[in-house]
């Protein structure tokens, strides 16, 4: 005769105690608690140091596309926006930083701040239009605005045309390359979940995207707030593209390719979307696995995209939700 | 639960049957051979960076391993006394699909040289602007490169000539589209000289090269005294072209230049023979360099005219060897050179393989100092390189590397240009005489 | 006159193209991003029929629009089902699949010039001194007779209103005893007998690769967007709306616009009225 069993979750003592007025009350609760961020600290800092020097250079890159994903996932989880236009970050960020470098000779180390601010206030501006549309019609425009600027590039031949801004200083030292964007996304990830769980700003921007009609009815301006969040997703994408830029010395179109609109939907659909860490881990998962894959040659791309499927449909919670759940439960099964 | 099952078994035969049949219709799958080296010496490692799913990639991957077995079977490469092996390592770049990101490419010369320990480069990246970018790579690794295909745009020059000592290490070794305009016009000028000819209409691919070579074209033809219509431009995949050619036909042109390297330019060249367009179609057709296109085009393609850029990319006579690599090329591979890329990616092995022996060693100054005095004949003329680190381009195969235009004339490319080596005059089609 | 047969044909190119995109989205609300590869899927299906098998050409074609339709079938039954109601998902989910179908096409050796399929009639005729290739003529009739077979399929027929009961209103279509899964299974199911009818009917003109099956997907979003999401009716309109455009401004103004034109009729379409042209009203879901 066949047993019937089904599987039961209980939370861990310890997250239930760490959970109240408990939680500091000894050191393994306080790791219990701090541990998953630590982790992620010691992790980014120490990573970029024990791999080879083309995995150094991986991970620069997937800097990058972390960057972004915390970007799409900030603006869709927090604010509701669910915004492609991640390549429109990118291009703009790096093609401004390569412009003050190459054409006015700033040096790099000023050049992408002053890229990542001023292409966020141009990102804003092209997208405020269009912020009172909502899911998929704002997804729609803001995809299609780097198609079009591709192609007005490569149309008008301003910046070098299809050839590109050439020979822009890079940063030489390659432990300034990696640390400078990592100790950031360390920054923003910590920032803005700051943000978004203490502050008010954060407050009104949940308030956004859950419940409008709140926001309207207490005398706040919506398409003000989303231009903020809007500002702060783009300043993330344009500092990718500027430092994108200055790693390779090069600014030219592909910066606007559609693949950095892309690959943030698919971190987010890995890692787990919810929290900001999920798109992170999706970032840093997909990449290197991108990477290992290039032996396959155009068999990579079959690959990833059945990884991807996989994901959605049979994982749908995402590698973090997983992790969470072992590190926060035990599970064992009784009978029914 | 039951419709389930059902569900799945369906699929699962369904799909397995369509997987099967994949494989047995397909049957070309790639497969990674390594020739049998007997040699026991450290290989000499020879990185290359293509898109290898396009016929620009592709060629040149085959024409690369085809170089390195014939030499690897005579023994290797004659490094100051000791005989060693090449190897390759390909990577594909992917980088001539819309969408995939410079950076994408780069990581792959990067895998090459920092994994792979590459020591030298030749093919791509295919596209101009991966390939300035990774010109950078290049000089900051000190790794010599020879670039074969796809690479084109004259910035290449500008580059070594403004700042020689940090480019010194990029040489390319096919053309420059400067070069090929110039080609082009030749032949304009024996279609007036021959027939009168001084009404063209030009058609080209809404890409970046293609749009700024019809430019070209367009300004150099009027300056000619033709009479120009268009350029007309047309989005990657267009699917009809009906309007151009109705535009050429009322403008009574008599040669339609086509700049495109899609494959639904066929589309293009199948209404133009509905329509028996009285016109000649010539130009930088991608489609119509291929071995396959007179059945892909059920044979309406006859006449059209491409530039292959090199010769050697199609049977010619080009120098003594030319033959020998096409027939080489042949035996290996089941099929003829299929176009720009592929002869020039095979020289490049051989002419690396030259520098190294008269270096006598694999320093990078001491092979690019070889690289420079190179002078030998190749399968498609003359190899020298000139100060800009540009392979001399002529007619004549014993000045210089020399072009190869082909027309589809009976399902074969026949050679119609440059007289020095063409096995036929160019032929008008029937409708236009 | 050229500009109206011309029109006409490219118009017709583009309501084949979308139709089927903009069905499945409509009445089973999938939005099925595997449709660029199910027509270049038709397209090699019969080609293998065709040139390895040796089958007339009609089986063939016959023949592999059945098959698309049970991968149509399955693509919903094994991964769609699982991920109903979740846009982003089920974006995510098809692309992935018509990712990986049109990737390991290419890899297997669809690439090249090689595949190739017959026009049905190789002749041309004259219609008011415009030659027209005879099989441009069926591509339009076939779309006719198929947009005639559409309407009366979901106006007088069973399944046909079982659909589109469930996109007006899934509840009480339930409580009616609709199956939405079988519903929306069949919906798939025939938005990818009109991809592949539209490759089979297609492809002819030049040859079957891989990069048309991004392009048809382009066109396809395109179209629907345009249109409104979901009102296959609205995707005609659209497809005459930007057939039209590009012709006239192809004959008008320059060649260059082609696309820049498409793209602005995209973009005032969505700030004015973000549900399309057909898009019923729903003013409060597009916009704050």
């Amino acid at each position: 005769m066949m047993q019937e069993l089904r599987k039961e979750r209980l939370d861990r003592g310890i997250k239930v105690r760490a959970d109240s007025i408990y939680a500091i009350s000894s050191l393994k609760e306080i790791m219990f608690l701090m541990g998953p961020g630590l982790i992620l600290v010691f992790g980014l800092l120490v990573l970029p140091a024990v791999v080879s020097p083309y995995w150094q250079r991986v991970l620069c890159i997937a800097g990058v596309y972390v960057l972004l994903s915390i970007s799409f996932g900030f603006l869709a989880n927090y604010v509701g926006l669910v915004c492609l236009g991640g390549a429109l970050f990118v291009g703009v960020g790096g093609y401004l930083s390569g412009i003050l470098n190459a054409y006015f000779g700033l040096s790099p180390l000023l050049a992408i701040p002053l890229a990542t601010v001023a292409g966020a206030f141009i990102c804003t501006l092209l997208l405020l239009p269009c912020l009172p549309l909502r899911g998929v019609y704002f997804a729609i425009i803001s995809f299609v605005y780097p198609l079009l600027a591709g192609r007005l590039i490569a149309a008008t031949g301003v910046f070098g045309g299809t050839d590109g801004i050439a020979e822009l200083d890079v940063l030489t030292n390659k432990w300034v390359n990696i640390y400078l964007i990592f100790i950031l996304i360390l920054v923003v990830v910590f920032g803005i979940s700051r943000l978004v769980n203490y502050e008010d700003l954060g407050l009104v921007f949940r308030g956004v995207k859950d419940n409008e009609q709140a926001i309207t009815a207490s005398g706040l301006n919506i398409t003000f707030y989303k231009a903020q969040a809007v500002f702060i997703g783009a300043a993330l994408g344009c500092f990718g593209g500027a430092y994108l830029s200055h790693l390779y010395g090069w600014a030219g179109m592909s910066l606007f390719a559609i693949d950095f609109s892309i690959l943030p939907v698919a971190a987010t659909v890995v890692g787990g979307s919810g929290i900001l860490y999920g798109p992170l881990l999706g970032a840093f998962l997909l990449i290197p696995i991108s990477e290992a894959l290039r032996a396959f040659g155009t068999l990579r791309i079959v690959f990833y995209a059945i990884v991807l499927v996989f994901f959605v449909v049979f994982w749908t919670e995402g590698v973090l939700e997983y992790v969470r759940r072992k590190y926060e439960q035990f599970e064992h099964w009784v009978r029914v | 639960m039951k419709k389930r099952f059902w569900w799945v078994v369906v699929s699962v035969v369904v799909i397995g049957s369509l997987m099967a049949s994949l494989f047995l219709a397909g049957g070309c799958a790639p497969k990674t051979q390594q020739g049998t080296q007997s040699v026991k010496a450290e290989p000499i490692v020879i990185g290359s960076a293509l898109s290898t799913g396009f016929l620009y990639g592709w060629d040149a991957e085959k024409a690369i391993k085809l170089a390195v077995d014939e030499i690897n079977a005579k023994g290797g490469v004659n490094v100051g006394g000791e005989k060693r092996p090449f190897k390759v390592e390909v990577m594909d770049t992917r980088d001539l699909e819309p969408g995939v990101p410079v950076s994408d490419a780069l990581l792959a010369v990067e895998k090459l040289i920092l994994e792979k320990k590459a020591d030298f480069f030749i093919g791509g990246p295919v596209r101009s602007e991966a390939a300035l970018a990774a010109m950078d790579l290049m000089s900051r690794h000190k790794k010599v490169a020879i670039f074969t295909t796809g690479f084109l745009t004259p910035k290449f020059q500008e580059l070594v000539a403004e700042n020689y000592e940090k480019y010194k290490y990029s040489f390319r070794i096919s053309g420059s589209s400067s070069n090929m305009v110039g080609e082009m016009l030749a032949v304009f000028k024996a279609l007036t000289d021959e027939h009168g000819f001084n009404k063209v209409a030009i058609m080209v691919q809404d890409v970046a090269h293609a749009r700024a070579g019809g430019d070209i074209m367009a300004t150099q033809l009027k300056n000619r005294g033709w009479e120009v219509t268009g350029p007309m431009i047309y989005p990657t995949g267009t699917l009809d072209y009906s309007d151009g050619l109705f535009k050429a036909r009322d403008s009574g042109a008599q040669v339609l230049f086509i700049w495109m390297d899609m494959p639904e330019s066929v589309i293009l060249l199948k209404d133009y023979r509905d329509m028996q367009l009285p016109a000649l179609p010539i130009g930088f057709i991608c489609a119509a360099e291929q071995p396959g296109f007179w059945e892909a085009t059920a044979g309406k393609g006859e006449y059209a005219v491409a530039h292959l850029v090199n010769a050697g990319n199609a049977p010619c006579e080009a120098t003594p060897i030319t033959m020998d690599f096409v027939k080489a090329y042949k035996a290996k591979y089941n099929i003829e050179p299929e176009g720009y890329g592929t002869s020039s990616s095979y020289q490049a092995v051989y002419t690396l393989a030259d520098a190294i022996e008269r270096a006598g060693s694999i320093d990078p100054d001491a092979v690019i100092a070889a690289l420079e005095q190179t002078d030998m004949v190749g399968v498609y003329g003359r190899v020298k390189f000139d100060e800009k680190h540009q392979v001399i381009p002529s007619l004549d195969p014993a000045e210089g590397v020399v072009p190869q235009l082909i027309q589809w004339l009976a399902g074969k490319r026949e050679t119609v240009f440059p007289p020095s080596i063409a096995t036929t005059q160019l032929k008008l089609p029937p409708w236009m005489e | 006159m050229e500009l109206v047969i011309y029109g006409i044909i490219n118009s017709v190119s583009l309501i084949l193209m979308s139709i089927g995109f903009a069905l499945a989205y409509g009445v089973s609300r999938v939005p099925n991003f595997a449709h660029g590869a199910l027509f270049i899927l038709t397209g090699y299906i019969t080609w293998i029929f065709l040139y390895q098998a040796g089958l007339p050409y009609a089986l063939a074609v016959i023949l592999s629009l059945i098959i698309i339709a049970l991968i149509g079938a399955a693509l919903y039954q094994l991964i769609l089902i699982r991920v109903r109601g979740m846009p982003i998902s089920e974006i995510i989910a098809s692309f992935g699949v018509g990712l990986a179908i049109l990737e390991l096409l290419r890899w297997a050796g669809l690439r090249g010039m090689t595949y190739m399929l017959p026009p049905f009639m190789k002749e041309s005729l004259n219609i008011a001194g415009v030659p027209v290739s005879y099989h441009r003529v069926i591509i339009v009739g076939a779309a006719m007779i198929m947009l005639f077979f559409l309407w009366y399929f979901t106006h007088y027929t069973k399944p046909g209103l079982a659909l589109r009961a469930i996109a007006q209103n899934e509840r009480a279509a339930l409580v009616l005893g609709i199956d939405s899964d079988r519903a929306a299974t069949v919906a798939v199911s025939l938005g990818a007998v009109l991809a592949g009818l539209a490759g089979v009917l297609l492809l002819p003109l030049g040859n079957i690769v891989v990069e048309m099956g991004y392009e048809v997907l382009v066109f396809a979003i395109a179209v629907s967007v345009c249109g409104g999401l979901g009102s296959w009716k609205g995707a005609v309109v659209a497809s005459f709306l930007i057939g039209f455009a590009q012709i006239i401004t192809v004959t008008y103004l320059a060649s260059h616009y082609h696309f820049v034109v498409a793209l602005l009729i995209i973009i005032i379409v969505l700030i004015t009225k973000p549900s399309g042209l057909y898009g019923r009203q729903k003013e409060l879901e597009e916009r704050v």
